[in-house]
């Protein structure tokens, strides 16, 4: 199939990419840590900010951060790795301005430094105010950076570069499957915020509220559930799809698997269920609080969220962008045609 | 072509990042993250309990009493202990001060590792901030969680009715509960646990204190002919009223602390097994004629199971496995349910509105599982049989010399020795020798 139109060319930049991939890697330890610091409610070890104990961050004693006590390690650390992120965003941008001929990705490097620095504030004010509800929030949007730094890297790719309007293309994703993605992609979203309610619950609220949340994450989980499925069904079947948009898609199906494990690990490790003489295991299990394996499956399950919204967002975009060209329109409209 | 594109997509980016604004705003409101935690929540189920079996307006009384309550025992963020007088000095130091500002308060930890708002952080999201067991999460959990204000405990060493030692609670503390949502928070230091303790005993007096002066609102002070409870106005304008009006709340709590005094001289201590009584512990080792001897021990211990003077068969069934009767509730639930009808609606409606959790049939134990929530340990068995379980519908034995119909010590082994073997032994056994009992009867 050939276009008439002729390709854009559009320059790829290996930094520019290699920043954004190595930023989004660096994201999700972050993310594990910070999650860590919620399930060991360490968000108040260290009582100041920027300042660690009145120490520069980066100056405070590393005997102290690593031999003293477990909640100042997680916290002391979920800073250093708050500002790698921070330098990886400083060095995108510094990147795309010299390298990435795109205008909008420049603005768009911006944003994403603009978005860790917001991010580190929220963490800050959640210290200095000790407000849960800035941790909360701060536990909101760490997720959804994530999500515009696994953008970053889409966009910076030479998949999405040779993507460009006018290239000729053989494989191109539907409608269907891109709105698909889209609605996985809110939809895994949303979910994570009424978990973070869950996880950042306080003794302010009623049991019939924390009631509602819990009907709803499961409500919410079913709606991925179905979604997840439907995606990588849609994609997978679909053998005009581009291999880029039906990999994440099938891997976030097997992700949401995983996740719907962990959830239920997750209620069990931390309340246990209600019936337990189910099983003699459940009727002789005893929660330990704090306990290692109860918080590496609730930080697990909080982590994996965040992950299926990262390979959400690679999917929706990356199937955006293989709808969005106009030579797909073009074979779509053809192939529509040739089914009439 | 590219800024054709670049509009399309920017719209949807900025509607959605204002929707997820909305949204995060709105679980903030709706959860009331952060909504401050000033004070203790006001036992509104126990004065709807009282007005409504004394037809009484409580609403004033409530009011006065969350004022004492407030003097006497602070705040969540600022707790006290009573000021009580110089020659009970043992009721001043049942529990310490430092201790229960350790435990309260937002949770926060510093460089030392010294961990503060303990309750917050380990209990409240079960518990609740006053210890009345309606935490946000308290709905979904099966048993639910303790309510601390009845001063009811379920598994100590103490017998029912009395409150538990500080021993009994660091156990559950260390051990939680197994199958329950009750962890084991045995990862904590050990001053953490005790501080843990003390704010556990703190919240149970308070709470003690509360439904008392309810009480005594209801049943002995005539609030349309203007009797007060507590009135803080009295401090300037009549200081002797006042003083006696705070004379007889400390009283009330000096009476809710010297339970918890005499807890440790309510022990029950625990005796020996007779010699050459072998224990269902390490069978493998026992000789054969020790092996024999627990045979016996475990036969005896069946009949006592199926027999009238334990009893246990009624509810734990005929074959143990707690099928016997399962339509009972525990204290906690009789506390605001009595006298209501429960399966209607109409009744239980304005007690569940104030927070009430919906009535559940508490069920009797699966012994069969071999899983005991107060400890599989034979002494702690026998502390079971002898004094029951406390705001359960497990009663306490009766035991000989007290009661000459009673179990002898002796007994009460042989019943330890069945219970531990139950998980090894076949479900037929037990059901063949029920039939035959009730063909003999």
């Amino acid at each position: 199939m050939q276009s008439n139109l002729q390709p854009t060319e559009m320059p790829y930049s290996r930094a520019v990419h290699g920043l954004a991939v190595t930023l989004t890697l660096a994201v999700f330890p972050l993310i594990w840590v910070g999650g860590l610091v919620t399930t060991y409610d360490a968000g108040m070890a260290v009582p100041d900010w920027p300042n660690t104990y009145g120490y520069n961050m980066f100056a405070y004693p590393a005997t102290t951060w690593l031999f003293g006590p477990f909640d100042l390690l997680v916290e002391h650390s979920h800073r250093l790795l708050g500002t790698v992120a921070g330098l990886l965003s400083i060095g995108l941008v510094a990147a795309a301005w010299f390298y990435d001929g795109r205008n909008w990705f420049k603005i768009w490097a911006m944003f994403v430094l603009m978005a860790v620095i917001a991010q580190g504030a929220l963490g800050g004010f959640r210290v200095l105010l000790d407000q849960r509800s800035f941790a909360m929030i701060h536990g909101c949007t760490g997720p959804l950076f994530f999500a515009i730094a696994t953008a970053t890297a889409v966009m910076s790719s030479r998949w999405w570069l040779s993507r460009s309007a006018g290239q000729t293309q053989a494989q191109f994703t539907s409608r269907g499957a891109t709105r698909l993605a889209a609605a996985l992609l809110v939809a895994s979203y949303c979910q994570l915020i009424v978990g973070a309610q869950l996880r950042h619950i306080t003794a302010a609220v009623d049991h019939r509220v924390f009631m509602a949340f819990v009907h709803t994450h499961l409500t919410l989980a079913g709606l991925v559930v179905i979604l997840a499925i439907c995606t990588s069904a849609v994609t997978g079947l679909d053998r005009r799809t581009p291999a880029r948009v039906r990999f994440p898609a099938i891997l976030i199906a097997l992700l949401v698997l995983v996740q719907i494990s962990l959830g239920i690990a997750t209620w069990i490790v931390n309340y246990s269920l209600p019936w337990q003489e189910l099983s003699e295991w459940l009727a002789g299990y005893t929660i330990s609080a704090k306990g290692y394996w109860e918080s590496i499956i609730v930080t697990a399950h909080m982590a994996t969220g965040s992950l299926i919204i990262s390979l959400a967002t690679v999917t929706a975009l990356r199937a955006w962008r293989s709808r969005a060209s106009v030579v797909a329109k073009e074979v779509n409209r053809k192939w529509k045609q040739q089914l009439a | 072509m590219l800024s054709d594109r670049m509009r399309s997509t920017t719209s949807p980016i900025t509607r959605f990042s204002r929707l997820l604004l909305v949204a995060i705003a709105g679980c903030c409101a709706i959860s009331g993250c952060d909504v401050p935690i000033t004070s203790f929540q006001p036992n509104r189920i126990y004065v709807a309990r009282m007005e409504k079996s004394q037809k009484a307006d409580l609403q004033s009384a409530l009011a006065d009493t969350q004022a004492a309550l407030e003097d006497l025992f602070g705040t969540p963020d600022e707790p006290l202990w009573p000021k009580f007088s110089e020659n009970e000095a043992d009721l001043a130091n049942l529990v310490q001060l430092e201790r229960l500002q350790q435990a309260s308060g937002a949770v926060r930890s510093d460089e030392a590792d010294r961990h503060f708002g303990l309750y917050r952080e380990h209990c409240v999201q079960c518990h609740g901030i006053s210890g009345d067991g309606l935490g946000p999460t308290s709905r979904f959990l099966n048993p639910y969680p303790r309510d601390f204000r009845l001063g009811k405990f379920k598994f100590k060493s103490t017998p029912i009715g009395q409150r538990p030692t500080r021993a009994d609670l660091h156990r559950v503390l260390v051990d939680g509960l197994k199958g329950t949502s009750m962890p084991s928070f045995r990862l904590l230091k050990d001053e953490e646990l005790e501080v843990l303790v003390d704010y556990v005993i703190f919240l149970s007096v308070r709470g003690q204190v509360e439904r008392q002066m309810i009480t005594d609102a209801a049943l002995e002070l005539d609030y349309e002919a203007g009797d007060r409870l507590y009135d803080r106005a009295n401090r300037e304008t009549n200081p002797e009223l006042f003083k006696a009006q705070l004379d007889r709340v400390t009283k009330i709590a000096a009476d809710a602390a010297k339970q918890w005094l005499k807890a440790q001289e309510a022990v029950t201590v625990v005796p020996e097994p007779p010699t050459d009584f072998p224990l269902y512990v390490d069978v493998q080792s026992l000789s054969a004629p020790d092996q024999e001897k627990l045979q016996a021990s475990i036969a005896r211990g069946r009949k006592l199971f199926q027999g009238p003077i334990a009893n246990c068969a009624s509810c734990h069934g005929a074959t143990a496995m707690g099928d016997g009767q399962t339509n009972n509730y525990d204290a906690w639930t009789k506390d605001w349910t009595e006298g209501i009808d429960l399966l209607n609606k109409d009744d239980l409606r304005p007690f569940l509105k104030l927070g009430a959790l919906k009535p559940r049939v508490i069920l009797p134990r699966n012994l069969r599982t071999g899983v005991y929530r107060g400890g599989s340990e034979p002494h702690e068995l026998y502390l079971r049989i002898v004094n029951g379980i406390d705001g359960s519908p497990m009663p306490a034995t009766a035991m000989q010399p007290s009661n000459p119909q009673g179990l002898t010590e002796s007994d009460v082994w042989d019943l330890v020795n069945f219970l531990l073997n139950l998980p090894n032994e076949a479900i037929s056994k037990d059901a063949s020798i029920a039939v035959a009992q009730r063909s003999d009867n």
